[in-house]
């Protein structure tokens, strides 16, 4: 009895001892856009929070993007894309609504984790389509900002197809990028950004982030942009939960 | 008087002893029964995942069937496993006919290799890709079924917990194994067409 006690003493320490290991290994989110892999251009990613922003203001649904060096010490892009989403619970808590793209450069895999919420919207044949037409073809020719912002658009254009809305700020266009040879890949996503409507908005935000409750769903945005400024006062995602859904691919 | 009241101390502190006990096992009853139902919800979840992966065998197969009518054997040995994972009452056989069934396919995926215009094909690709996510989906299901049953298990076998759980007459729950063999399904590599 003691015996076996002390056994699974060990036994408990050691899982929890190899769960924070693994918790460690899982960068901390500083905003909407985590460019950890440093392989998007300001430029980029600005265009990705502005539509990430958009979904946020007028859907349940949040979206991020992720890029890291290596998903080490993970086996898959499947195992990485559920421990981070579980980390990181993007989307609302009540509705479930978040998506993660994630691209692992070493690896060479990217995937799009699609929260509970959205299964139906975005199911994994779909979201295997998207890579397959808007994502690989960019990341084929190394363009992993555009291939990203590509999927980012997709998958947004899907959401507020979802929820019936049309996004207003931000005009998104992603165009399928199968069969080009990369020459004109700049002008794959068209997003007109009106600037009147954001620019205020982008004025006020360091005036609205000082009295923001925790957890950016529901009011406000601009985590984004505070992430990337310094990667200070972002408040964490809304507690969405994921159940492994989405799809994956090489590139 | 004071001879009287000696009795009080003693007394008291037998019944804050009582009380303490009483207390702390409704509290592990109750943690215990949580952590049951937990287990049912979790193996639920595990229970969907299969039922989603084996409505979607069929139309695959369907779609494998238009470019491949010759592979007979594998298309029969994926419908005989189907239908015993649908008769399975336990999570051992569940398991058991789980692995059988993950054989067939990955057989039928092996099979899919030599037919480019099927790997090519936009339907198969997306039911590849439904499949691969609810394989993904049924492989989150199960590890959290798992881990739940775990904590149940170690619960209810160690000191002084291991008392209650017999005195509720739990027992422990079975794990879902998967076997290691046919736990990798062959990827279909669609990258090498484009």
């Amino acid at each position: 009895m003691m015996r076996r006690r002390r056994s699974l003493v060990v036994l408990a320490f050691l899982t929890v001892a190899a769960g924070l290991l693994w918790a460690q290994q899982l960068p901390k989110p500083i905003g909407s856009v985590n460019d950890f892999a440093n392989i998007i251009s300001a430029d980029t990613e600005q265009q990705m929070e502005q539509i990430i922003a958009a979904v946020r203001e007028q859907t349940p649904a949040e979206i991020a993007v992720v890029t890291v060096q290596s998903m080490s010490p993970y086996a898959t892009i499947e195992e990485y894309g559920i421990a981070l989403a579980d980390a990181w619970k993007v989307g609302s808590s009540s509705d479930d609504a978040g998506v993660i793209l994630i691209l692992a450069l070493s690896e060479r895999e990217v995937r799009i984790e699609v929260g509970y919420g959205l299964e139906g919207a975005i199911p994994d044949g779909k979201v295997g389509a998207i890579l397959d037409n808007y994502v690989v073809p960019d990341l084929r020719d190394g363009n992993y900002g555009a291939g990203l912002l590509n999927g980012v658009a997709a998958v947004a254009l899907e959401i507020a197809d979802e929820y019936g809305v049309t996004l207003t700020s931000v005009e998104v266009a992603p165009q399928p990028t199968r069969g080009d040879d990369g020459f004109d890949l700049g002008n794959l996503v068209y997003v007109i950004f009106i600037l009147i409507a954001f620019g205020g908005r982008m004025f006020f935000w360091p005036l609205l982030f000082a009295g923001r409750r925790r957890g950016f769903y529901g009011g406000g945005f601009g985590a984004g942009m505070s992430g990337r400024s310094g990667g200070s006062g972002f408040s964490g995602f809304g507690g969405g939960g994921f159940g492994g859904g989405g799809a994956s691919r090489g590139f | 008087m004071a001879r009287s009241t000696r009795w009080i101390a003693p007394v008291a502190v037998i019944a804050i002893i009582v009380l303490i006990a009483v207390f702390w096992f409704v509290g592990q009853r109750n943690a215990l029964v949580t952590l049951e139902v937990e287990v049912d919800a979790a193996w639920s979840e595990v229970d969907n995942q299969l039922k989603r992966r084996s409505d979607l065998i069929p139309n695959l197969v369907a779609t494998v069937q238009g470019f491949a009518q010759q592979e007979q054997e594998v298309f029969g040995d994926i419908a005989d496993a189907r239908a015993r994972l649908a008769g399975a009452q336990t999570v051992g056989e569940t398991a058991e006919s789980y692995n059988e069934l993950q054989g067939a396919l990955s057989r039928l995926l092996v099979v899919v290799e030599n037919y480019p215009e099927l790997r090519s094909n936009e339907n198969f690709i997306r039911l590849q890709d439904e499949l691969a996510g609810t394989e993904n989906r049924l492989a989150v299901a199960r590890g959290r079924y798992n881990d739940t049953v775990r904590r149940f298990n170690t619960k209810i076998r160690v000191f002084p917990t291991n008392m209650v759980a017999n005195g509720l007459g739990l027992t422990e729950r079975e794990y879902f194994e998967i076997s290691e063999s046919d736990r990798e399904v062959p990827q279909v590599d669609f990258s090498s067409d484009g």
